[in-house]
């Protein structure tokens, strides 16, 4: 979890593991190789980057699920079929919503939780959070961070994630790192 | 005097002042303020078609190929700077890059017109070179200013989506297809238009000179269809080299987007 007052970096040090952004000195490195010995669309879908607005294009949930997969990057991976999309649909609490739904229809909550189904599919190793429940009300809340939870428990996903709120979890203690005065430090 | 048309006296020519006095009364009574704007447009107005002509016959009258593609080069580096100046985009430089594909671009299609379709010999013969280069990069200029200006705005506006495509993995091409389509229909789709009221709204410039200039109004047809196919290909073809060229300029070499959201510098 990393956390800091706003314009402390916490949004631009996300964008650097994504390398959306490159770093103006040093050098970022992952699995001991520099960000610059791997292609940027493998990195990107390896460290998924998940931004703090929700992001939906035109057209059906269906669509947008599938939307990476019309990628080239992507186009070997596993198309997941429909029942594999209605089960995730489902432990996201959204079972109620069809896959031909409009995507425009959905609240913030819904759509916020979406945007988490489509970066699942694609299997990433590492998933950025930007304030995923800056938005949401308290029950949107708690499904996103149950959610954050079977991440790391059951896919054993690296989560990183910014956030202003308290971690609610009991089966898990996020490890906290706070960014102040140009520099990161772990809290205990 | 080509015979045929009738020759306008510089008497009769101020006598259509006439009209301008028109818009200049309607301005004072109504106050729109355009008295000085329309006296400035009146005088470049002489002076620069007057100065045109006198360029244009001696360049005719020296007749050779290097003169003839310097001023070529000369109309398309004018035409750039022009949608340099309009865009007003300070985050990127795209000045040389849209100079050299309009140049390869324009180039190309005003040479097989003369060559292929028209045979005129040899191929860049002033006559013909200079103003049917001159309409290509006239329309051209405004399809690639229009498209320019929708690809900047767009990539600025719709900068989250395009974010969203490449952290899923789209390359910078995936990532902003929509908004290349986009700003390629925005610049032709005027152009298309153009085809589309030929001859029915409007009697285009070139065919109503030469049918003042005493051609056979069929003879004028031919000329203007070439012409209208010949913009039609330019703009297709400056447009999309043109933005192709400037949207990779956009993006960083990790495919990262440059341009910042809602400021042009």
């Amino acid at each position: 979890m990393i956390k800091g007052r706003s314009g402390t970096g916490k949004s631009s040090l996300l964008r650097l593991m994504n390398r959306l952004e490159d770093p103006r000195e040093g050098e970022m490195r992952y699995k001991g190789r520099a960000f610059s010995a791997y292609d940027p669309e493998v990195i990107r879908s390896t460290i998924l980057y998940i931004q703090q607005t929700h992001m939906v294009i035109i057209g059906s949930v269906k669509d947008n699920l599938m939307l990476p997969f019309t990628f080239k990057i992507n186009r070997k991976k596993t198309r997941p079929d429909e029942n594999t999309l209605l089960k995730l649909m489902d432990e996201f609490h959204l079972g109620n919503i069809g896959l031909d739904a409009s995507a425009g229809q959905l609240s913030v909550g819904q759509a916020q939780r979406l945007c988490l189904i489509r970066g699942l599919l694609l299997s990433p190793e590492v998933i950025l959070l930007d304030e995923p429940t800056s938005a949401l009300d308290d029950e949107s809340c708690r499904i996103v961070e149950s959610s954050v939870v079977r991440l790391c428990l059951e896919s054993g996903k690296t989560v990183i994630m910014v956030n202003h709120r308290k971690f609610n979890s009991e089966e898990i203690t996020p490890r906290t790192y706070k960014l102040a005065d140009g520099g990161i430090r772990e809290e205990t | 005097m080509s015979p045929g048309i009738i020759d306008i006296g510089y008497t009769e020519l101020c006598f259509g002042l006439f009209f301008i006095l028109m818009a200049g009364i309607a301005s004072f009574v109504h106050a729109l303020k355009l008295e000085r704007d329309l006296f400035i447009g009146t005088l470049r107005t002489f002076a620069q078609l007057f100065l045109l002509g006198y360029i244009l016959k001696i360049i005719f009258d020296i007749d050779r190929m290097p003169l003839v593609l310097l001023v070529f080069l000369f109309m398309i580096f004018f035409a750039a700077w022009t949608i340099y100046g309009r865009i007003n985009e300070k985050e990127i430089s795209f000045f040389l890059p849209t100079f050299f594909s309009m140049t390869i671009s324009f180039f190309f299609v005003t040479a097989m017109v003369t060559t292929v379709i028209v045979g005129v010999k040899p191929w860049w013969k002033p006559q013909y070179f200079i103003p049917i280069g001159g309409m290509v990069i006239g329309n051209s200029m405004n399809a690639i200013a229009i498209s320019l200006e929708r690809l900047l705005g767009d990539l600025r506006s719709k900068r989250k989506e395009i974010e969203m495509k490449l952290c899923h993995g789209a390359d910078y091409k995936e990532a902003s297809r929509d908004v290349l389509r986009d700003a390629m229909r925005a610049g032709m789709i005027p152009s298309i238009n153009s085809m589309m009221a030929v001859g029915v709204v409007f009697i285009p410039g070139m065919m109503t000179g030469q049918i003042l200039a005493g051609a056979n109004p069929v003879e004028a047809i031919k000329y203007q269809i070439v012409v209208m196919v010949m913009i039609v290909g330019a703009t297709t073809m400056g447009t999309l080299s043109v933005v192709l060229i400037v949207r990779k300029l956009c993006f960083g070499k990790s495919h990262q987007l440059i341009l910042r959201d809602g400021k042009k510098g």
